[in-house]
């Protein structure tokens, strides 16, 4: 009888240990249903600033809009002002389109034509330049459509696609780091060991010395000046400076084009053709415009 | 003797799992680091207004900024709460990357 009784004593004492164990923790644990979402939409960031390279700051402004959350009133408009900004880099997105399509060719050859690449990469500057004046109205009524607490998410938003864009195309070495292209590559190709090794070798020498010089404190400069005058109760694009000296798409699309170039000799064929047919996805994709 | 021993150990244990709980729980509170959302969650997640101004649901936390200093509602307020257990919230994360056809993303 008393051994019953002790029973009974432990199993309700497990079970309220066991509870209170629970409530302690459920406050501090993410699910792993949670856990792959939060890891799917890093990764998609960080793929889409490898791979989408319209605009610059400019394009940042408009992904911002995305996630912006305006109030009821406001959202028609914004979205009609999101479009205008996406219709503005359009020419740069059919180069981008075309400069994705010769890659996504040279892939699959196993040699990328290496002038058609420049000459691509050197009409998307010249595009990226006008976006800014295409944009300049557009940038001018989303400041008076939004209220001061968008505004301000807007601009923090925007320097989070900065720093973003900064990890996966300027600090980025091509070395096999969590997160990075190389590892993202050998997981969407399942490189073997040695492929990794090679390719991680071939790109510590052929990004550094092919990228170009690339004034990372101007851009900062740039995205701080459009922080300081889109916060402000005043506004006008056409005297903040929206990064366009900084030349930001081509830095992204040369960067791009360097790592395939690098990595295509050292596929198997059939890996060569699923990277060109993932390139060419990528073509084809164009910007959407949200439903905030 | 022996019942009155056993009646007495069990109400001992309880007052003590009971107090064994509650000190635990402000012990966790105590060594919590604050956390804030990173960039790309930012980037991807739509805010919730709320107190006019925006607040991310990150960690299992509510987070948000007075001027560039991130903070955490200790109690989670009522209306954030109703928006997280709400329809929209399952709105509230935009997907980027080559998986989303049709376009650069989608919801």
């Amino acid at each position: 009888m008393n051994l019953l009784r002790l029973n009974q004593l432990a199993l309700m004492g497990a079970l309220g240990l066991t509870a209170c164990t629970s409530m302690s923790t459920a406050t501090r644990t993410q699910t792993a249903e949670e856990q792959l979402a939060d890891d799917q939409a890093e990764a998609g960031l960080r793929d889409h600033h490898r791979h989408q390279h319209r605009g610059g700051v400019m394009q940042f402004v408009a992904m911002s809009l995305d996630t912006l959350g305006p109030n009821d009133a406001a959202r028609p408009q914004v979205e009609k002002l999101q479009r205008d900004l996406y219709v503005c880099m359009a020419p740069t997105g059919e180069i981008q389109r075309a400069l994705h399509l010769t890659v996504a060719d040279g892939v699959a050859a196993g040699a990328v034509d290496l002038a058609k690449v420049d000459g691509l990469i050197g009409q998307l500057d010249g595009a990226a330049a006008g976006v800014r004046a295409c944009s300049v109205e557009a940038l001018n009524q989303l400041h008076s459509a939004l209220s001061e607490a968008e505004r301000d998410e807007l601009v923090e938003k925007v320097e989070a696609h900065w720093e973003i864009w900064r990890q996966v195309n300027q600090e980025d070495t091509g070395d096999r780091a969590p997160g990075g292209r190389l590892a993202a590559l050998a997981r969407e190709l399942s490189l073997t060991p040695d492929q990794v090794q090679q390719a991680a070798a071939a790109l510590h020498t052929a990004l550094p010395a092919r990228s170009g010089a690339f004034d990372r404190a101007q851009v900062d400069a740039d995205v701080q000046a459009f922080a300081v005058a889109f916060r402000s109760a005043s506004f006008d694009a056409r005297t903040t400076s929206m990064g366009e000296r900084s030349r930001l798409s081509s830095q992204g699309a040369t960067r791009m084009a360097i790592f395939y170039e690098t990595v295509a000799p050292l596929l198997t064929a059939a890996q060569r053709t699923e990277l060109a047919g993932h390139l060419r996805n990528r073509a084809a994709q164009h910007p959407v415009v949200s439903t905030n | 003797m022996t019942r009155a021993f056993l009646k007495l150990s069990k109400g001992a244990f309880y007052v003590g799992a009971i107090v064994a709980c509650l000190a635990a729980t402000p012990a966790v509170a105590q060594v919590r680091i604050q956390i804030s959302p990173p960039s790309w969650y930012i980037a991807t997640t739509r805010p919730v207004y709320y107190e006019g101004r925006p607040s991310y649901y990150y960690g299992n936390q509510w987070h948000y900024r007075q001027g560039r200093t991130w903070h955490t509602y200790r109690e989670e307020p009522r209306y954030l709460r109703d928006h997280r257990r709400g329809q929209r919230h399952q709105h509230d994360r935009r997907q980027y990357g080559r998986d989303h056809e049709g376009g650069y993303s989608r919801w």
